[in-house]
């Protein structure tokens, strides 16, 4: 039998009077990648807030089974909470920009990184640094720089270098090829895809873009007014969706 | 073995003025250890639907998929994720990859994500892109400016890499000239000798009757 590495019930926020997700209850298994997906105002990013600790929810449980124990992710103090944020738990932003600090070269924003779980070495953070440039194909000669001279690809792929390089057991990805160009979208995607397959990571991604999801998730939940109205197998939900919004949703992308 | 028990299937389109379509009624078949069964009948009477359910992509109404004593109807998403790993290989009609991926990569995948170190993989998959007549200028680049038929014997290797008990295949033959076409026969009866189940959809004659199969014919399987 084997425990999930997230497990979620009955998790709830509101705005005030404005639901932003209501009654979530799903489990995620290590090595699976999950996608959200749902139009705007629909929870996700509520949602995913919520689970990586950048929001409270009002009422739920959020268990997380990482390295043999068990986190009670909304009963803990907060500093065990913030401790397990930085060493369990990565955020990839849709901006590269929220994600990073442009005034600090690109090996600095990867070593404050590995700095923050204990790294104190100078020698092998630079080295790690470097090696981490190289796996999302920037450049070694580039890691003095600073990312405001980077192109937004460039950006977003730094920016994946630097939460990777701590090896976390959950990586929330909010929308992570957004921002980009179409022919570097390919290009991030594809870095992502083999990144979760040598790493065997365990993925949540946000997307309103089916074709992301249906490349690199293995489970979605499709959202709708807060609530999760279908869920599954992405092939299944993509292929034979039961529900109307579900439908709706697959039937209006275009195909080139 | 596969067994297929009373299968309902039907899709119900809420877009177009929940028009339901049913697709079968009772549907029941087996499949044993060696036997290759193709499925036979006109465009649209659901060939595809029964190998999508098998695989776990189409919602099975009602009755049961048996593989491996596990009913496919019943698994959850993580079950049917380790199934299809360690027993079911698919062939579809068409390749889906990501640009930039090379044709190598893309067939070598399936054995990294199961664990498979890289130079075993690499050979495997080097030795199949040869048995499949796929040139050698081409290994490196992404199988999506392919021919027809070169894309298709790149998804079918991706499927054939591993040794998985089950395979399913959509028109392996379809794009195929006739020496690439009993390239793929030849791979498709090795399998079978080594005990794999089969169900496969040919349009062609020449395939069925090469590969010696079981036709089942849904015309008469689903006229109740």
């Amino acid at each position: 039998m084997i425990i999930p590495l997230l497990k979620v019930t009955n998790l709830s926020k509101s705005y005030d009077n404005i639901v932003g997700c209501k009654n979530i209850s799903m489990s995620l298994y290590p090595g699976e990648v999950l996608g959200i997906v749902g139009e705007s105002g629909s929870g996700k990013t509520t949602l995913i807030n919520c689970l990586s600790g950048n929001l409270e929810p009002d009422r739920g449980k959020i268990i997380f089974n990482t390295n043999n124990k068990e986190t009670d992710f909304l009963n803990i103090s907060e500093s065990e909470k913030r401790k397990f944020i930085r060493t369990d738990l990565a955020f990839v932003h849709q901006n590269p920009r929220d994600g990073l600090r442009l005034n600090v070269s690109a090996g600095g924003n990867i070593g404050e990184k590995l700095m923050s779980v204990g790294y104190r070495h100078y020698g092998n953070i630079r080295s790690l640094a470097t090696k981490w440039m190289n796996k999302v194909e920037i450049d070694k000669s580039r890691i003095d720089d600073l990312p405001i001279t980077f192109s937004g690809g460039m950006l977003q792929r730094l920016q994946i270098a630097k939460n990777l390089i701590t090896s976390p057991n959950v990586i929330f990805m909010d929308e992570p090829t957004g921002g980009l160009d179409v022919s570097v979208q390919a290009r991030v995607l594809d870095l992502i895809r083999s990144l979760v397959n040598e790493l065997n990571l365990t993925v949540i991604i946000v997307s309103h873009d089916l074709a992301v999801i249906r490349l690199l998730a293995d489970k979605m939940i499709v959202m709708k007014n807060g609530t999760v109205i279908e869920s599954g197998l992405s092939d299944q939900v993509l292929e034979d969706p039961q529900q109307e919004y579900t439908q709706l949703l697959v039937s209006s992308v275009l195909h080139v | 073995m596969i067994e297929v028990k009373k299968v309902n299937k039907s899709f119900t389109l809420f877009n177009q003025n929940n028009a339901k379509i049913t697709v079968f009624k009772n549907l029941n078949f087996e499949v044993n250890p060696g036997e290759i069964v193709a499925l036979k009948g006109p465009s649209g009477i659901g060939k595809s639907s029964i190998l999508k359910m098998i695989y776990g992509s189409y919602i099975i109404d009602k009755g049961a998929i048996i593989i491996n004593n596990k009913n496919i109807a019943t698994l959850s998403a993580q079950e049917i994720l380790k199934l299809r790993k360690t027993s079911i290989g698919y062939v579809s009609q068409f390749l889906k990859v990501i640009p930039r991926i090379s044709a190598l990569d893309v067939i070598m995948e399936p054995l990294l994500n199961s664990g498979d170190n890289k130079n075993n993989a690499y050979k495997k998959s080097i030795k199949l892109l040869k048995d499949l007549n796929i040139e050698k200028n081409l290994w490196h680049l992404s199988p999506l400016t392919f021919s027809g038929g070169e894309q298709q014997r790149i998804n079918i290797a991706r499927g054939f890499i591993k040794d998985l008990p089950y395979l399913l295949l959509d028109e392996p033959t379809a794009s195929l000239d006739s020496r690439n076409r009993d390239i793929i026969i030849n791979l498709i009866k090795a399998k079978s000798n080594r005990g794999v189940s089969i169900i496969g959809i040919f349009h062609d004659e020449y395939s069925r009757k090469k590969l010696n199969v079981r036709e089942i014919d849904l015309n008469i399987e689903t006229k109740h």
